[in-house]
Formats: structure tokens, C-alpha cells, sequence
């Protein structure tokens, strides 16, 4: 479904965040990215989407390179790829349903933007995707009135109005509690389950990998360092993950 | 050898102080701190020119190099007061006090010791000098104290340089409290000078202002209209009477009407000698009768040019009417200057008895009270139409000058010169179908808004469609040209589309800077060779810049317009409204028009900057969840950006209109419009009164409006 080759990305001060990433996901799949902080998690998902342009390399989305599309090609590419972020990047003085609403830009019509204006249908759809999440009753909030596991909640329907086929989730649950970490990651799961969402989605606690993953990349300074699949993740004890996290850790301290 | 001092005095560096004596600054030049050295050689520069500068201004006539010649003197005998000064303590330290009372007396004691006697002596020391005049009385005490002052900072920096020469390298620099005190001193003398700082004044003469206090305290006498029952009689006379005139007729007493008679009704004038005092002229009776009784009749004179006023010293000029209405009295002819232009033929004066009734209060308001309402109405509006206006313009600008949304906005040179051809082109056409739609309708004058509303959505229209469709076509034909020729046409379209704005440039340089260097009509006759030479230069600059770059590469065109609207905003926002209200009204002409005009220049800028910065302090998060949406960046600005921009925007929009109806106060000033209009007027003509209506309503007006103001941006922010 999703491919990536030899994928480098090169910020504009010089800093390789990405250094020759391939690998392929698979429709269905739980893909779980782990590494450190700075070792190219997010990069590497905004990459996807193009959020950020890569230096070299492709990116295959069902075959169709759109590695270089311009941004109106982009849009309907975009619009089948919801993204959550681990700040939730809500509107914060809008209301919860105008954030979720804002899931559908990418089919609306922009002139139609320009004067606030969706379908009774979007509006629906809206009140589906949260009554999904569990908060039908907030949607008349404003975004910032609620808290952080609500405020995930909101982001993730947002990223269900744009009825996606794959979900880049962007360290979805590290500025929240490990309590409400799990209620996130079950919806995540939920809709990988159910409604056979595609998840990539980086983490860096491992149980929580272990718990949810099917798959596993590991990103060490910019490289895979590390792929597995589902059984390989029950079969590697703590001890081995922390191995690897340990020596690079260890490795990144003496650089 | 004399025993070494007890005190632990720093090691001090002869040669570096004796370098900072010669030139200041020089010897913590060469003792490596470089920016110490260059402040301490630009304050002692600045300062002194400025002193010198000050010596002269005092002077009647400004004589630069007498003032130097002052201002060394004193500088070179204060120099050698404090050299001595010094001497003396390190004597008196070594051979009197010893240690403790030489510690106390050392630094700032010894400042100001120095300073007290510095004020003291130089006085006499000047005098002493043998300048021709004395000095404090032509040039003010304060050339000298800054000349004083200046030879202490001298001094300081001579022995700081010793000091730092000493210290050990790449240590900080040790603090210059003393200099800076000196410093601050200095600046304060010169300041007191040149701003005339006169304190006796403020009090001597508050007789001239408490005067006209009551007035504008409380003026609402002038503020409504009072009746007057005015009743009058006439009576024609003549002078001067040269020798068988007999003036004109006296008045026969009526039967109903009041009336005045006089007799002789012709007669000489009054004459004022410059010694000797005043003869009165020819005296006459007076009669009238059918006057209310029991009341003041009050005489006037009236000239042969028809201004009356109240004679004095020939007579009675207020006269008690008896029973009947009736009254006797006689009044000599006043001396009444007739000027040679208007002396021929008989001269008919007119004497005027006037009853006037107590002033009855009508409850209406008066002519001042109205147009100064009117006009604070008009004020308001000014300040509110152009805050629209500068809401409506710095919206748009403000996104072109925040570098947040600017910098990402990346085009290859070959999509930006189709760009660029597309836009000219766009606007060039909507240009064309406006005047076609103008002559339609019958000129400019017949249909403004209509035409000004089809040119702004044709240019808006037609430009954003010429800016696309240029922008890809040519992306499209270029790619398919070879290399070479695709420069070549970059280079040229480049260069021929830079020409037009050098074009301007060069004419503006030669109507601005050189007809004001040149006069008008020198500038005027080679102005196209400026336009030209402007053109030329613009095309060659972006022709370079073309060939260093292929079509293929990515500009940064954002930050280009970024730094251009940046830079133009700043210099519109340095301008003050005031001197904007100047230009507006030889632009548009006087009226409010030229006020609204000039107002909206300056909040288009500085609300755009406001804005501007609103913009670059959002929270990017949203605005990247809402791209990977698909959300194009329209969608974008709608959804992430304005939500977050709205209180501030709210918040500085409301300070501008707080600001900009206080600006049109003053506005009419120069002609724009709006209160300060008559309000300069009726200062002119002394009409306290009507001034007092005018401050109190400007106050009322700003008063009202802050507070409103600060209420509703609570509430936002």
C-alpha cells in the first residue's frame, strides 16, 4: 500500500534526519516506529505526507509516485492519509466541531472556505466520528476547554472525517498519561480492526509497542535499524529491546 | 624611593593613559578593547561638537570657530584645575592624611569636589582671560559647564585607559559608573539649554494663561444663545465743517419711534496733540426721546467707514432715560483718524443711542456650540472611516509581511516571470475594459463608485488570473525551449518588467531630491534622463540576477516580497499622520477627505505591522494538521490562521480607532478636516470661549472612547 525507497531527507542547516529509509507497509497493518527523540520518527511521517519535502528517494502510495506531485495533485493523495500529532494541533478558540469539520477541507471546495460553510451531510459524518470517540456531548466546546485525552480524541476524529485509508499518528499518546495512552491507542486499534485503517504510528514506550503493533521499524540516526513482524515483536524479550535502545543510546552519548 | 603606598592601588599602565590624554579612546584602542576605545572616542567627538554647537546658538550670531576658540579655553583651564586637583590629593594622600582620609576623598568624593569648584571658579577663570565680553552673560553658564565636565570625562578616560591596559587579557570590562554619570550630566546641561528650559518663566508669567482660564474651563456660556432686545436711534453729523456747511438736518422728535436728535450736527473733530494731551472737538447737545424708561441708553460713535465704538472722554456714554423715555445730554466730537484715502467730500458720521435689554437665555445653541459638534462628528468619523479603510488594506498586507506564511513560499525563476507577465498583463487589461466601462457610463465624474468598484474587481479578477494562467503557461512553453534561449527570454522579460518601476524611481529621484538640491526647474529639464538612467539600471540589476540563476532553480520569492512590503511599511509608519495630513491635503485638497486620506496611510501601516506580528506568533500545529488534510492554503488561512489571529486583531484594531480619532483632532490642523479645523481658527481670532467648547468636547470624545476602548479589548484579549 504504502512504499518508501531509499528515503533522505536533508534540513536546510545540514541536518541529515533521514539517511537512505526504505521499507513497505502493507494495508492493514499496525506499524509501530520506534527510536529516540531525534532519530527521524517525525520526519519520516510528515515526509509521507509531504508535509516536509524529502531530499531523495520516493514514495509509492498504491503504486503512484507522489514524491513530486504539485499541491492540487497532492490534495486528494493527502485527504486518504489522516494524521494525529502528539500536540494535537486543535484550533484552540474554535469549536470542537468546527476542528473536527475542518477532517473534511480536503473534499470541501475551497471557495466555500471562505464562508464557513459544509454539507448538513459533513455535519453528520461529524457527529458520528465523535459520538465514535466517545464525546458526542463536547462538540459545542471549544477546543481548548478540554482535556488532553478529549483534545486526542477530537484530533482523531478529525483525521476519521477524512475517511482515511491509512493514519500517520505522530507520537499520539506522549503528552498524555499512561492511562488515558491506552484509551487512545485502543481506538487507534479500533479502527485498524474494524474498519482496516492502516496505522503507522510512532511510540517510545515499548509495552505499548508490544501491545499494539503488528509491525515494528526501529529508527536509529536516521536509519532503519531495526524491522519486525508481529511474532518477532512477542519474541524479543525486554531485555533485547532495551539492548538496542541501551547501545544507541549509549552510541549517540559517545558520538 | 619613596616608600611604596600602603593602599592597594591597581597597576597602571603611563603609556596607555598618556595615549588616551592625547587622543581619547586611543590607549584602550591599543590596549586591545576595541569597542570601549571607538564609545569613548565617538561620546567625546559627539559631546564636544555638540557643546560647541550649543556655545555658538547662545551667541547672537553664531561664530563657529569663536565658539571652539570659548570652548577650548575653558576646556583646556578646567583640564588643568582637575590635573591639579589631582596632584594635590595624591600629595596630601602621600605627606597629610595618609591611607584612610585619601581613600575617602578618592573617586566620586574627588568627582564632586571637583565638579563644586569647577562651577565656582571657571566663571572667574573666564573672565580672567581676557575674553573681550563675559562669557556666562553671552553664551550661558552652560558652555562652560560642558566644556567643564567634558575635561573630566577627559581625564577619566585617560586613567581607565591605564587601568584596562593593566587588566589581564579577555577580562571583562570593568564598569564605567563614573563616565556615564559625566556623561548623563553633560547631556542634561546641553539639553536645558537647547530647549530653553526656563523655570521662572512657567511661574513669572501664569498671569497670561490664568487669564484665559475661565474661559476654556468653562465655556458654556458661548455654548448656547442668549435674545437681546435691542432698541436705537441715529442721528447724521458731519466733520470736519469747513466754513458755510451746516451737516446734515437734525432729527425731528417722532411720535412713536425712539429717536435721537443732535445739535450743531456739524462741527471739527477732536484733536489728540503729542503734547499737551486732547482738545475735544465742537460740542453738540443731545436729545431723544421714546427710549424704554428707567434705563441705560449707551452712546456710540460711528466713523464715516461705518465702525462704531464707544468715544471717550468727550461726554457721557451711558445715560439714565427719565419718566417720559426722554434724555439730555452733550458730547463733544471725538477724535476720529480718517484716512486719506477715504478724505473727500463731506465726512458723515453717525451717532448711535443704543438701549440694549438683559440677555434672556432661548435654550437654543449657539452658532459655536453647532459647528463644533458638527466638526467633533465629523472628527469621529474620520477616525473611524480610516480605521475601515486600514482594516480592509492591512489585512492583505499583513499576511505578505509575516514571515511565517511568507517563507515557505518557494517558485522557480521561470514560473515567477510568467507570473510576473501575467500579472502586468492581467492588470493591464482590467486597466482597459475600466476606461471602456467609463466612457460607457460618461466619464469618471458621472458614476466614481461604480467605475472604482469594477476596477477593483477587474485588477483583482483579471491579475490573480493573469498571475495563474502566466504562471503556468510559461512553465510550460519555457520547459520546452532550449536552455539557452529560455535564459535569454527569462533575462529579457526580467530585465524589460524591472524597467518599469526603475522608471519611476529615477523620475521620483529627480523630482524629489534633485529639485530640492537643484530647484524645480533645473531638475525638470534632464528629469528623463534620470527616468531613464533609473530604467536602465533596474533592467541591467535583474537582468544579473537572472543569468546567476537557471530557470530551474527555487527563489525564495516570499521573503522577497516580505522584505520589500517589511521595508515599506516601516518608512510609511516613521512618517508622522500630521506630516502624511500635509501631503493628503496638497493631494486631495483641504477637508476631511485629506484627513481620512492620511490616517488610512499611516494605519495601513502600522496596523499591518501589528497584524504582521499576530500572524508570526501563532501556534504552527494546527495550520500542518489542517495541511495534511489536503486543506490547500486558502483553506488553511481560513481555518487555522484567522482563529488565532481574531482577539489580537480585534484587540490592535480597537487601539488603532482609539488612536486615529484622537489623531483627527489634531488632523485639521493643517487642513484635514474635523475639530482641529476651528479649533486652530478661533485660537487665531483669541475665542477663548469657543476653544474651551472645542477642548472640552475633544476631551469628552477621547475620554469616552478610552475607556469604551479598554472595556471592549478586555474583553478580547
Amino acid at each position: 500500500m504504502l512504499k518508501v525507497e531509499n528515503l533522505t531527507m536533508v534540513y536546510p542547516d545540514g541536518t541529515v534526519a533521514l539517511r537512505d529509509v526504505s521499507f513497505e507497509v502493507n494495508e492493514g497493518e499496525f506499524l509501530g516506529i520506534i527510536g529516540l527523540s531525534g532519530s527521524g520518527k517525525s520526519t519520516l511521517l510528515r515526509c509521507i505526507n509531504r508535509l516536509l519535502e524529502p531530499t531523495e528517494g520516493r514514495i509509492l502510495w498504491n503504486g503512484e509516485d507522489i514524491t513530486h506531485l504539485d499541491q492540487s495533485d497532492l490534495r486528494p493523495v493527502r485527504r486518504e492519509m489522516g494524521m494525529i500529532f502528539q500536540n494535537f494541533n486543535l484550533v484552540r478558540r474554535s469549536s470542537v466541531m468546527v476542528n473536527v469539520l475542518a477532517g473534511r477541507l480536503g473534499y470541501t471546495p475551497p471557495s466555500w472556505s471562505l464562508i464557513n460553510r459544509f454539507s448538513a451531510e459533513d455535519r453528520q459524518k461529524a457527529v458520528q466520528a465523535l459520538t465514535r470517540v466517545g464525546i458526542p456531548d463536547k462538540a459545542q466546546n471549544r477546543a481548548d476547554e478540554l482535556s488532553g485525552g478529549q483534545q486526542q480524541r477530537v484530533g482523531i476524529a478529525r483525521a476519521l472525517m477524512q475517511e482515511p485509508k491509512m493514519i500517520l499518528a505522530d507520537e499520539p499518546v506522549a503528552s498524555l498519561d499512561p492511562v488515558l495512552a491506552h484509551s487512545i491507542l485502543g481506538h487507534l486499534e479500533d479502527l485498524n480492526q474494524q474498519d482496516g485503517i492502516t496505522v503507522l504510528c510512532s511510540l517510545h514506550f515499548l509495552d505499548l509497542v508490544q501491545r499494539y503493533s503488528t509491525r515494528v521499524i526501529g529508527l536509529r540516526a536516521g536509519q532503519v535499524v531495526f524491522e519486525g513482524g508481529k511474532e518477532d515483536i512477542r519474541k524479543i524479550s525486554d531485555e533485547r529491546f532495551k539492548q538496542i535502545y541501551g547501545e544507541e543510546a549509549q552510541r549517540l552519548e559517545t558520538d | 624611593m619613596m616608600e611604596p603606598q600602603a593602599s592597594t592601588k591597581q597597576p597602571s599602565s603611563p603609556l596607555h593613559a598618556f595615549l588616551s590624554f592625547l587622543v581619547p579612546g586611543l590607549g584602550q584602542l591599543v590596549a586591545g578593547r576595541r569597542s570601549r576605545g571607538t564609545t569613548i572616542l565617538l561620546s567625546v567627538l559627539i559631546l564636544g561638537a555638540l557643546s560647541v554647537w550649543t556655545i555658538a546658538q547662545r551667541a547672537r550670531f553664531p561664530d563657529y570657530g569663536a565658539s571652539l576658540l570659548i570652548f577650548l579655553k575653558i576646556f583646556g583651564q578646567t583640564l588643568l584645575l582637575l590635573i591639579f586637583l589631582m596632584a594635590l590629593r595624591r600629595l596630601m594622600a602621600r605627606y597629610i592624611f595618609r591611607d584612610a582620609v585619601a581613600e575617602a576623598f578618592s573617586g566620586y568624593g574627588l568627582a564632586v569636589v571637583y565638579l563644586i569648584l569647577v562651577v565656582m571658579l571657571t566663571s572667574n577663570i573666564v573672565t580672567l582671560a581676557g575674553t573681550s565680553l563675559d562669557i556666562r552673560e553671552v553664551h550661558g553658564l552652560t558652555g562652560v559647564l560642558a566644556a567643564a565636565i567634558l575635561s573630566g570625562l577627559w581625564l577619566w578616560q585617560a586613567s581607565d585607559a591605564g587601568r584596562v591596559a593593566s587588566l589581564p587579557e579577555k577580562s571583562p570590562d570593568p564598569s564605567m559608573t563614573l563616565a556615564i554619570i559625566l556623561i548623563c550630566l553633560l547631556i542634561f546641561a546641553l539639553g536645558y539649554n537647547i530647549t530653553n528650559v526656563d523655570l521662572g518663566k512657567a511661574i513669572s508669567e501664569i498671569d497670561d494663561f490664568s487669564r484665559l482660564l475661565p474661559d476654556i474651563l468653562w465655556p458654556w456660556e458661548q455654548a448656547f444663545e442668549y435674545d437681546q432686545q435691542v432698541v436705537e436711534a441715529t442721528q447724521r453729523v458731519q466733520a470736519p465743517c469747513p466754513p458755510g456747511d451746516v451737516g446734515p438736518a437734525p432729527n425731528e422728535p417722532h411720535s412713536t419711534d425712539p429717536w435721537l436728535s443732535a445739535t450743531p450736527t456739524c462741527g471739527d473733530l477732536g484733536e489728540r496733540e503729542i503734547v499737551g494731551g486732547f482738545i475735544p472737538g465742537t460740542e453738540m447737545t443731545l436729545t431723544g426721546g421714546n427710549f424704554p424708561p428707567g434705563q441705560v441708553v449707551e452712546i456710540l460713535w460711528r466713523n464715516p467707514i461705518g465702525n462704531p465704538f464707544t468715544p471717550r472722554g468727550v461726554g457721557e456714554t451711558e445715560i439714565l432715560v427719565d419718566q417720559n423715555g426722554e434724555f439730555t445730554s452733550t458730547l463733544a466730537i471725538p477724535d476720529v483718524v480718517i484716512s486719506e484715502s477715504t478724505a473727500q467730500g463731506a465726512q458723515i458720521h453717525t451717532i448711535v443711542a443704543r438701549q440694549s435689554s438683559e440677555e434672556v437665555f432661548t435654550g437654543n445653541l449657539s452658532e459655536e456650540m453647532i459647528l463644533a459638534l458638527q466638526l467633533m462628528l465629523e472628527t469621529i468619523m474620520i477616525g473611524l472611516m480610516a480605521t475601515f479603510f486600514g482594516i480592509v488594506l492591512a489585512f492583505p498586507v499583513a499576511f505578505l509581511a509575516a514571515r511565517n506564511i511568507m517563507a515557505p513560499i518557494v517558485s522557480t525563476l521561470r514560473r515567477i516571470t510568467g507570473n510576473i507577465v501575467g500579472l502586468a498583463a492581467g492588470i493591464w487589461l482590467a486597466a482597459f475594459v475600466t476606461r471602456q466601462v467609463s466612457i460607457m457610463l460618461g466619464g469618471l465624474e458621472a458614476a466614481p463608485i461604480l467605475i472604482f468598484v469594477v476596477l477593483l474587481v477587474t485588477v483583482f479578477g483579471l491579475g490573480s488570473l493573469g498571475f495563474q494562467l502566466g504562471g503556468t503557461l510559461f512553465a510550460r512553453i519555457l520547459r520546452a525551449l532550449s536552455p539557452g534561449l529560455q535564459k535569454a527570454f527569462i533575462t529579457g522579460l526580467l530585465a524589460a518588467m524591472a524597467a518599469v518601476p526603475g522608471y519611476f524611481i529615477g523620475l521620483a529621484f529627480s523630482r524629489g531630491i534633485r529639485s530640492i538640491v537643484l530647484g524645480a526647474e533645473a531638475a525638470a529639464a534632464d528629469e528623463m534622463l534620470y527616468a531613464y538612467l533609473g530604467a536602465g539600471l533596474f533592467a541591467l540589476l535583474a537582468a544579473v540576477y537572472s543569468l546567476r540563476r537557471s530557470g530551474d532553480e527555487y527563489i525564495s520569492i516570499g521573503m522577497i516580497i516580505y522584505g520589500t512590503v517589511r521595508t515599506l511599511m516601516n518608512i510609511v509608519r516613521s512618517i508622522e499622520p500630521i506630516i502624511w495630513g500635509i501631503v493628503a491635503v496638497i493631494w486631495v485638497g483641504l477637508g476631511p477627505f485629506a484627513g481620512t486620506f492620511a490616517l488610512t496611510i499611516h494605519t495601513v501601516a502600522a496596523l499591518g505591522k501589528l497584524y504582521s506580528e499576530a500572524i508570526e506568533s501563532i501556534d504552527p500545529g494546527p495550520l500542518e494538521a489542517l495541511q495534511s488534510t489536503g486543506a490547500n492554503r486558502l483553506q488553511t488561512v481560513v481555518y487555522a490562521v484567522i482563529p488565532q489571529i481574531l482577539p489580537p486583531f480585534i484587540s490592535f484594531t480597537i487601539y488603532r480607532w482609539d488612536i486615529n480619532v484622537r489623531m483627527s483632532t489634531i488632523l485639521g490642523l493643517v487642513g484635514g478636516g474635523g475639530i482641529g479645523f476651528i479649533l486652530i481658527q478661533w485660537i487665531r481670532l483669541y475665542q477663548w470661549e469657543s476653544v474651551g467648547i472645542a477642548v472640552w468636547l475633544i476631551t469628552i470624545t477621547v475620554a469616552t472612547l478610552d475607556y469604551v476602548s479598554s472595556n471592549i479589548r478586555e474583553r478580547f484579549v
